[in-house]
């Protein structure tokens, strides 16, 4: 009964971050140590350039608003809601706060002396970890680079791809065990099996304990060859003892504890032990299939596929490794590797069938080569989730007599490979930016025309198909066609620099909210949404800003967003740590599109924030500075505003 | 603080110290009339008790918080838990949940007492419909030994009808305390434990406190003065 009032602060406490981190008796001290204030609407909490104070602050009930002032005006940072932490600034640094708080309506907050609250820290760094990534989103200024992933991440990167590699998944799909007792004669049990259609029996004591097992190899070996009679007692053949592991473990050591005891099976108890009782068995074959789902498994049954629907499956169970990529937390780069060498070969085996279908009709290839083209995110190789297709082809020049009929067999065939992409579950392109279209099966001298022309009339609409088509990645046939057209591009742009600010203005053109706040969007001009578009409002200016960075720096053949924003972290020292920032950012980006497509079977691209929870919703809000400053360094580079 | 001079009986020698430390502190208090609302330090409270007649039943608990200046410290409390011997009806155990008698961390009566006082001191004693807790205060204080308590007393009930903008119409029920939780949105999760709605009281008192300093009421002075009169 003592502590009412203490407890009633840890209640909700408990609830949110960092405070769901702390053990119950630390939190429980201090909730005995909160103050609990009480603001007016406009009420100013503390003030930029005040001197750091001595408690750090979580909204109770109501709403605060973080502002920078300048000279000139104030802008809104954020705006925290029940549960947020902020005002840590005195926690973590000797300095003065760096933004104005003040309460946006009736608020009461927790606040919290740091004296004491610092040791606790100290003996649990995850706290110390989750003021400080929310420290730099909530202050803007800079960030801990030190170990982005880790707000993703519990483990460090490489160790989770080395898993992967490794096949690490639970055998949740052992079979239910077949038995027997010792005393059974080897003809029951083999009856036995052939009526549960399994290849070995495990040999159990009356508390079902394995004491041996009989497998197929030992019928072989041992009976049909007159060794021993059918009449005997099992025990008399059986491999004795039997080698025995949990039922947790994974493939990868059922695999060691196979190859290192030579043996084809292995018995699962619920202790490991052979002393428990039997759980399950593995045989080889058993791992065999559950493995069917590795990437080099898959790329293998691509590639010996002879028909569309069996693609359409294969690449269905593609999605389900995507999903286990996902939910392991394997890194993002590894997954999109993974991907869309996957879908590249679903590609090139769509192209290979088409090709095989126009010579059994009999339609002979033209003379001149062409090369398959990847455009937007397949392009970029960031395509996790099955969206529409983008792409276009281009075939090498041929003599104008000739141009009719290679144009014509090229888009026959375009038309093929899209069509059979489709029922693989590669929508068509709504906005028809696909081979199959006229326009984009063009010779490779109409290829360099059509870019000329963007970039020397970068009209509105020319500018978007270039954010669509300046990805382009070779998927098939000649390489040298595409990177012809690369080569083209980069001269077509040094007579004509002004082409990449109307790219700058298009990039600008979709900031990011300002934050997520209760279960709304907030936009920087304090209008509240309820839906999120994640691929406009975050990922498609992160990617816009790094294809107009590369090619301002003439990077070719670097299509991957965060591949782009690590080549330039490279390239511009000075800017390192924005761009580590924004391949980050994109990364987790990627990662949430994932998640919520998977969760909802959709292309993932519009959720509303009640989906994420309250970490989710912070990991994401952070990524939206990287985006603002990226965009800020555009607007100043390429002086975009002169343009509007 | 001169009139409170002028009604205060002469102290009585025989009296026993806590009740005369009491006395001193409710004499140093430093409020006045003109005293703003940030410098006042409230005492917030409830009793739970084992029935409602101020006669007959006993006080089971006391729960007090103050707030001062906006603000009210998780440390700066009283909980504590009386143990009787009397046993009433048992009506009330149902809506309190503590037995009367039951042990535990429980003192006895006058020990409550003596913390209670000792916490208030002389600041502003803020309770919910408080004529009754004083009451049984009052009551278990003279059992003690001790005299009336002299503090200035305010009530959230009262409070609330003059924040309300037409008490006039309010509906029977409207200044309980459950309802004003609902208006307020005070989160209720223990009520009918003294601490428990010491502290609701208290974020109640808080929420009064700022309608009313709106309403130019933001003086001691103004609190005490009866709708009407003082605004």
């Amino acid at each position: 009964m003592e502590n009412i009032i203490p407890r009633r602060i840890y209640d909700f406490l408990k609830a949110y971050p960092p405070f769901s981190l702390l053990p119950d008796d630390l939190l429980l001290q201090v909730s005995q140590r909160v103050l609990v204030q009480y603001y007016q609407p406009r009420q100013e909490i503390f003030h930029q350039g005040d001197q750091p104070g001595t408690h750090i602050f979580i909204v109770r009930e109501g709403a605060v608003q973080l502002y920078r002032e300048t000279e000139a005006e104030e802008f809104l940072v954020e705006q925290c809601d029940e549960g947020d932490v902020f005002g840590i600034r005195p926690m973590l640094a000797e300095e003065t706060y760096a933004l104005t708080a003040r309460a946006a309506e009736e608020t009461l907050l927790y606040a919290i002396n740091i004296e004491g609250f610092r040791e606790v820290m100290e003996a649990h760094p995850q706290v110390a970890f989750y003021l400080a990534s929310n420290y730099a989103a909530g202050v803007g200024q800079k960030y801990k680079t030190a170990n982005p992933s880790q707000l993703f991440l519990d483990r460090s990167d490489r160790a989770v791809e080395h898993f992967a590699l490794m096949e690490v998944q639970s055998l949740e799909r052992s079979k239910p065990p077949v038995t027997c007792p010792p005393e059974t004669t080897i003809q029951e049990a083999a009856l036995i099996m052939s009526a549960q259609e399994v290849g070995s029996i495990i040999v159990v004591n009356p508390s079902d304990h394995p004491v041996g097992i009989m497998t197929d190899k030992d019928l072989r070996h041992k009976v049909a060859t007159g060794k021993m009679g059918l009449g005997a007692p099992i025990s008399d053949i059986m491999s004795s003892p039997v080698i025995t592991m949990p039922s947790t473990v994974t493939v990868a050591d059922v695999q060691m504890e196979m190859v290192k005891n030579r043996i084809n099976h292995i018995c699962l108890t619920e202790d490991g032990t052979p002393d428990s009782r039997v759980a399950g068995v593995l045989s080889e074959h058993d791992l065999m299939v559950m493995q069917g789902n590795n990437p080099a498994i898959l790329i293998r049954e691509i590639r010996r596929c002879k028909a569309v629907e069996a693609l359409r499956d294969i690449r269905d169970r593609a999605e389900q490794l995507l999903k286990k990529y996902i939910f392991q937390e394997v890194s993002i780069a590894f997954i999109s590797t993974v991907m869309t060498e996957i879908n590249d070969e679903i590609i090139i085996r769509c192209i290979e069938l088409a090709e095989e279908a126009l010579a059994s009709e009999g339609q002979q290839r033209p003379q001149a080569k062409y090369c398959w083209l990847a455009l937007g995110s397949e392009g970029r190789g960031e395509q996790l989730l099955r969206t529409d297709q983008d792409n276009a082809l281009v075939f090498e020049d041929v003599p104008e007599d000739a141009y009719e009929r290679t144009k014509a067999y090229y888009l026959d065939f375009a038309g093929r490979v899209t069509r059979l992409l489709n029922e693989v579950g590669f929508e068509y392109c709504p906005a028809d930016m696909m081979a199959s279209n006229p326009s984009w099966c063009l010779s490779l001298s109409e290829w360099k025309q059509q870019f000329s022309t963007w970039i020397r009339k970068p009209e509105p609409k020319a500018v978007m198909f270039c954010t669509i088509f300046f990805d382009f990645r070779s998927i098939h046939g000649d390489r040298s066609l595409s990177s012809a057209l690369t080569t083209h591009i980069f001269e077509a742009l040094d007579d004509q620099e002004i082409f990449l600010v109307y790219l700058g203005k298009n990039a600008l053109q979709n900031p990011p909210p300002l934050t997520f706040f209760r279960n709304f969007v907030v936009e920087s001009s304090g209008a509240h949404k309820d839906e999120f578009d994640i691929k406009a409002r975050a990922m498609m200016p992160l990617a816009d800003a790094a294809r107009l960075l590369v090619l301002h720096a003439r990077v070719g053949m670097i299509n991957n967003t965060f591949r782009r924003f690590e080549r330039l972290a490279e390239l511009e020292p000075q800017n390192r740590e924005l761009y580590e920032q924004a391949a980050d950012a994109y990364e987790i980006l990627m990662r949430y599109r994932a998640l919520q497509g998977l969760k909802k079977q959709n292309s993932g691209r519009y959720f509303n924030p009640s989906d994420l929870t309250k970490m989710e919703r912070i990991n994401l809000r952070n990524c939206f500075r990287p985006i603002k400053e990226l965009q800020s360094l555009l607007n100043t580079r390429f002086r975009l505003a002169l343009l509007s | 603080m001169f009139k409170w001079f002028k009604k205060k009986p002469p102290p009585d020698p025989n009296a026993p110290a806590f009740w005369k430390a009491y006395l001193e502190s409710v004499a140093a208090a430093p409020y006045h009339k003109k005293t703003p609302v940030e410098e006042i330090g409230f005492v917030v409270f409830d009793t739970e008790t084992t029935g409602l007649d101020v006669q007959e039943d006993q006080i089971l608990s006391i729960g007090a918080v103050r707030v001062k200046n906006w603000q009210l410290s998780v440390e700066d409390r009283l909980e504590c838990y009386i143990h009787q011997e009397y046993h009433p009806d048992g009506k009330t155990v149902a809506v309190h949940g503590i037995l009367p008698g039951e042990k535990g961390h429980s003192i006895a009566e006058s020990e409550g007492v003596r913390r209670f006082l000792a916490f208030a001191g002389g600041d502003v004693l803020v309770a919910h419909h408080a004529a009754f807790d004083i009451a049984m205060l009052n009551a278990a204080i003279g059992s003690a030994g001790g005299g009336k308590l002299q503090n200035t007393v305010l009530d959230t009930g009262v409070l609330a009808r003059r924040a309300a903008r037409n008490p006039q119409m309010a509906r029977p029920g409207a200044f309980g305390l459950d309802h004003l939780c609902d208006i307020y949105r005070i989160p209720q999760s223990d009520r009918h434990t003294a601490p428990g709605d010491a502290y609701i009281t208290a974020l109640l008192l808080l929420k009064l406190l700022y309608r009313l300093q709106k309403r130019g009421v933001d003086t001691l002075g103004a609190l005490r003065s009866a709708p009407g009169m003082g605004l």
